[in-house]
């Protein structure tokens, strides 16, 4: 997501209205129900929604964990657009001329109550594409006692789709998982790519096979919806653009992985530096001793007292 | 679903998803116009295959006056030179942008190289080039269109 840094330094409107799509699963009815928060600089979506549930109607229930934007619990639609609710401050999403923020549940999702989806699908796919690092030793990798060598390089490669919370808003956004159902996703898909850039994946054919007979990735067309929201700048869209690719170089035999990360034993610990003789000196003529022995400026007893 | 006595609500936005850009707030994602003018104009293309194959079936058969007649009616400010004018602005805006979803998609050029997040946080693939051929693609579109009625209509 590209974050609005001039919105977000704005001091807010003094009172918004929060609407939520609430809902029901005993009665299975849907509604809008508005509360008016009273805000302050600084105060995010999250902090609004947990000041309704303290002090106006506590039936309300949303999910979050951490407030900082690491466990993507609190994935929510603010404004139509799927944000972390803990990272929208209220002044980015409301105005003086509109104050009103509307919260609904992530869209694609099955709702389980008020603003909670339910994530089993989701993370279902997610499983689907095997993310974890497949060796063809098995014991190499479930009792490691060595380790895998990669270089920086190859590490560029992945460590930005490594940087997935499994928030879901990338689901939300993508008008092709919206109608479709048996699409993995932009963040299953990420998660396949991330693993067959990985130098350590050594069984990235398997994953590349199961792609490539579940058909799903050529469902995606760029609407880069995908990117456009991810909090974590993971550019699923991207991702998906160079598994693709991958994908089809492979199956006309022009693709093979150039290098599998080979096992190596723990790198030699470097020995600490040595400390300088104390009639070491950095610059010519400055005697180390002689400033030692100069009396400070504020004596040190006044400074103890004081 | 029925579970138990819980009824749990889908909150799936369907195909209007594909057809209505501002379902959610684009704001920064000129590709999901892209994405779904390229659905429009796809469907508009099979409509416009179908009856093209119907109208100028007999036409055809009946030998070369009755094809002269049949395109003359092209000519002209009438029903169907109107739906030829959308037709061809839907070919034009889809085959142009086809080729900048072939170099994407098919060879992964135009959405620039993995990068270490920092700020303002603009994922790459909206920084790449192809970005710039959705500009490219819209103006070059409404040109050929413009040229293309004046062709029709005017000439």
């Amino acid at each position: 997501m590209v974050f609005d840094l001039k919105a977000a330094t704005r001091t807010p409107p003094k009172v918004v209205k929060v609407r939520v799509r609430r809902y029901n699963p005993e009665t299975g009815s849907s509604w809008w129900q508005e509360y008016e928060v009273e805000t302050y600089r600084g105060m995010t979506v999250l902090d609004a929604l947990l000041r309704v549930k303290a002090e106006r109607d506590h039936s309300l229930v949303f999910r979050y964990s951490c407030r900082m934007g690491v466990c993507g619990s609190c994935g929510l639609v603010v404004n139509r657009r799927p944000r972390l609710a803990c990272q929208t401050q209220i002044a980015e999403v409301a105005s003086e001329g509109r104050p009103v923020v509307e919260l609904e549940p992530l869209y694609n999702f099955r709702v389980l109550r008020d603003l909670v989806t339910d994530f089993t699908e989701f993370f279902g796919k997610h499983r689907a594409v095997k993310p974890y690092i497949m060796r063809r030793d098995v014991r190499e990798r479930e009792e490691p006692t060595l380790e895998y060598s990669q270089t920086l390089d190859e590490l560029a490669e992945y460590y930005e789709y490594s940087l997935c919370i499994s928030c879901g808003l990338c689901d939300a956004a993508c008008p092709v998982y919206a109608s479709d159902p048996n699409f993995l996703g932009p963040q299953a898909l990420t998660q396949a790519y991330r693993y067959v850039a990985d130098t350590r994946d050594e069984l990235w054919e398997e994953r590349l096979r199961f792609l490539d007979v579940e058909g799903s990735i050529f469902k995606c067309h760029f609407a880069a919806s995908c990117s456009a929201v991810c909090p974590k700048m993971v550019d699923p869209a991207g991702a998906i653009q160079r598994l693709r690719s991958t994908l089809l170089k492979y199956k006309i035999r022009l693709y093979r992985k150039t290098r599998i990360a080979k096992v190596v034993p723990p790198m030699e610990k470097r020995e600490p530096p040595k400390p300088l003789p104390p009639e070491a000196t950095l610059v010519e003529g400055v005697d180390l001793k002689l400033i030692e022995e100069e009396k400070p400026v504020i004596p040190v007893e006044k400074l103890l007292t004081t | 679903m029925e579970r138990g006595k819980f009824r749990f609500a889908s909150n799936r936005l369907g195909v209007m998803a594909s057809f209505y850009p501002w379902i959610i707030d684009i704001k920064g994602n000129p590709e999901r116009v892209a994405f779904t003018l390229h659905r429009l104009t796809g469907v508009i293309l099979v409509g416009f295959i179908a009856l093209h194959i119907v109208s100028t079936n007999t036409p055809a058969r009946a030998g070369w006056e009755a094809w002269v007649e049949e395109v003359q009616r092209l000519s002209g400010v009438n029903l169907v030179s109107i739906l030829f004018f959308i037709a061809m602005g839907a070919l034009v805006f889809h085959s142009l942008n086809g080729i900048r979803l072939l170099l994407v998609e098919l060879l992964a050029l135009g959405i620039g190289r993995p990068e270490k997040p920092k700020p303002p946080y603009i994922p790459p693939s909206l920084k790449g080039y192809q970005r710039t051929l959705i500009y490219v693609v819209f103006i070059l579109s409404l040109v050929i269109w413009a040229l293309m009625g004046y062709v029709i209509f005017l000439m």
